[in-house]
């Protein structure tokens, strides 16, 4: 294992300890040395992130560790993009929010750092957000990918507006969606037309890398 | 015991006395119960009936009326305490219940920390304290529960709620000094309910879920502070009700730590076992909400008199009751509890 190597494992590690003194001398190394900060990113922040989903989905990290770990792998990013000679291309660009009557977010918070870290761009518009305000800004933003969240069954129907008024726009295939939160299932999604259904957090980025 | 009064079957069931049958009830703050079905018929609406005591004991009584819920529970949402401590509330709408607009402070350590009683000296908390002494005292026979919000939601409602949730792991000293504040000005307020007729406290913390929190720090700040508050109510004689959500499977041995007199779980927890498991504490639940808004009448007649067979000692919705739920539809549970 050649020397970067050893230390992007180090910052996948300080990732997953939610260590940010380590962290960030760990960036700050690989910057000094020279070494390749996109693989930094890649082999460090979104392996340590992944293997912290994973953490999660065996229920042994929940929602403070999940928040502890994002916010280092915010930190380390920063200081390693300063070592990229451009910006990396992103592996695609996601429109995302909670939908039209529904204000809880913190899940659809956690996706969408979990989908930062995994090298998605990521455009959150926040909670509470109407059919045409999604539509707006995929379009504008040149979005592949729609992923809106609720976690109440009163507003679920709201989803599927989005869906329709896509269709009515003549627009619907030109973004992918993803539906989660506690009040969706796969069937739900399967019912109003949506592209995919995650769980949590790592579903979400398995999906995305699979789409 | 044909002649018990709904205060009295609530009492013996929260204390673990005989009864004639379990009672059947809907606390307020996050399970509400002002429908839409009933403010439309009576006119008595929200998001007035947030703010104005006359109104809101009004509404508490529609609600007792039309429902067969065998109670009043008051407030009809969970953003009293929050307000009254700074952060800025949207009242809603007649469908919508109250939100937390924005969270006072972005962090535990921007926190700023008023004197013990700040809560009750608001406009709102104060029509809360009214409203539970006009019930109250006009209607001797019925419990009035007073809904407190708990610890670790308060607190969330107060600090931005990913920055708090992040801090509860990594600022634990400043992090509990501010939960520790948010209970002392909780303990406060439910005093007040309790001098002024609350029958009950209801806790509900939708926040500290064991999939939220996991056991560690459901351990750490759900159930120390839930019992901090629960003991100083015990204090003066009143019985406390504790409503965790979600799935809490994993936070079984961390449960059979709380101190309140029951516990109230969500729909899909299996209360006949949890009853077997939680030693002394009673058990309250657990009608499935979504079954509640969306099935047919006698569907959930059915489901209701299957629960009654369970020894859940309180019968309720198993979590927040949407406005939308049709009246006829929570008529067709209350009844088939009373049926017996």
């Amino acid at each position: 294992m050649s020397d970067a190597e050893r230390l992007f494992e180090s910052l996948a590690r300080a990732i997953i300890d939610a260590d940010e003194t380590a962290a960030v001398q760990l960036s700050e190394t690989i910057l000094a040395k020279g070494f390749d900060s996109a693989k930094a990113i890649e082999r460090g922040i979104s392996v340590g992130m992944e293997k912290v989903g994973d953490f999660f989905e065996k229920s042994e990290y929940f929602i403070p560790d999940l928040l502890d770990c994002a916010a280092v792998a915010e930190r380390a990013t920063a200081i390693l993009r300063k070592g990229l000679a451009k910006e990396p291309v992103s592996r695609g660009k996601i429109v995302m929010g909670t939908i039209f009557g529904d204000t809880h977010d913190i899940g659809k918070n956690i996706v969408a750092l979990f989908m930062e870290a995994a090298g998605y761009k990521v455009l959150d518009l926040g909670k509470d957000v109407s059919a045409r305000r999604f539509i707006d800004a995929a379009v504008q933003w040149k979005a592949d990918v729609l992923a809106i969240s609720t976690l109440m069954t009163t507003t679920r129907g709201n989803i599927q507006n989005v869906i329709e008024q896509l269709r009515l726009d003549g627009k619907r295939e030109s973004f992918l969606i993803l539906i989660g939160g506690r009040a969706v299932t796969r069937e739900f999604a399967q019912t109003i037309g949506a592209d995919g259904y995650a769980e949590n957090a790592a579903e979400t980025i398995r999906l995305l890398d699979k789409f | 015991m044909t002649d018990i009064s709904p205060k009295e079957r609530l009492d013996r069931a929260l204390l673990g006395k005989p009864t004639d049958r379990a009672p059947v009830v809907c606390p307020g703050g996050m399970m509400n119960a002002a429908i839409v079905d009933v403010m439309n018929k009576t006119g008595h609406t929200l998001p007035e009936a947030h703010h104005d005591a006359d109104k809101m004991s009004d509404l508490a009584f529609d609600v007792y009326e039309n429902t067969g819920f065998e109670n009043f529970g008051i407030p009809f949402c969970m953003t009293v305490e929050a307000e009254a401590l700074g952060s800025a509330v949207d009242f809603g709408s007649l469908e919508c219940e109250p939100k937390i607009q924005k969270e006072i402070f972005p962090s535990v350590h921007d926190a700023v920390y008023l004197p013990i009683g700040a809560i009750e000296k608001t406009l709102r908390a104060g029509s809360v304290i009214q409203a539970i002494h006009m019930l109250s005292a006009k209607h001797l026979d019925v419990p009035v529960i007073g809904s407190l919000t708990g610890p670790i939601s308060a607190a969330a409602s107060l600090i931005d709620p990913m920055t708090f949730l992040k801090q509860l792991r990594r600022e634990k000293e400043t992090s509990h000094k501010v939960i520790d504040y948010v209970v002392n000005q909780l303990i406060s307020y439910a005093k007040l309910m309790a001098d002024n007729g609350a029958a009950v406290i209801s806790i509900a913390d939708p926040t500290a879920t064991g999939e939220i929190l996991g056991p560690k720090f459901f351990d750490e700040y759900a159930v120390c502070y839930l019992n901090k508050i629960t003991d100083a109510i015990h204090e003066i004689g009143v019985p406390v009700i504790i409503h965790i959500c979600g799935d809490v499977r994993m936070v079984k041995p961390q449960l059979q730590k709380l101190h309140g007199d029951v516990l109230s779980v969500d729909a899909f927890v299996e209360l006949k076992q949890l009853k077997t498991e939680l030693g002394e504490m009673r058990t309250m639940g657990n009608l499935s909400t979504y079954l509640l808004e969306f099935g047919k009448a006698d569907e959930i007649f059915n489901q209701a008199k299957h629960l009654t067979t369970k020894g859940i000692d309180v019968l309720a919705p198993a979590c927040g009751l949407s406005t939308s739920t049709p009246s006829e539809n929570i008529a067709a549970f209350t009844t088939a509890v009373k049926e017996g």
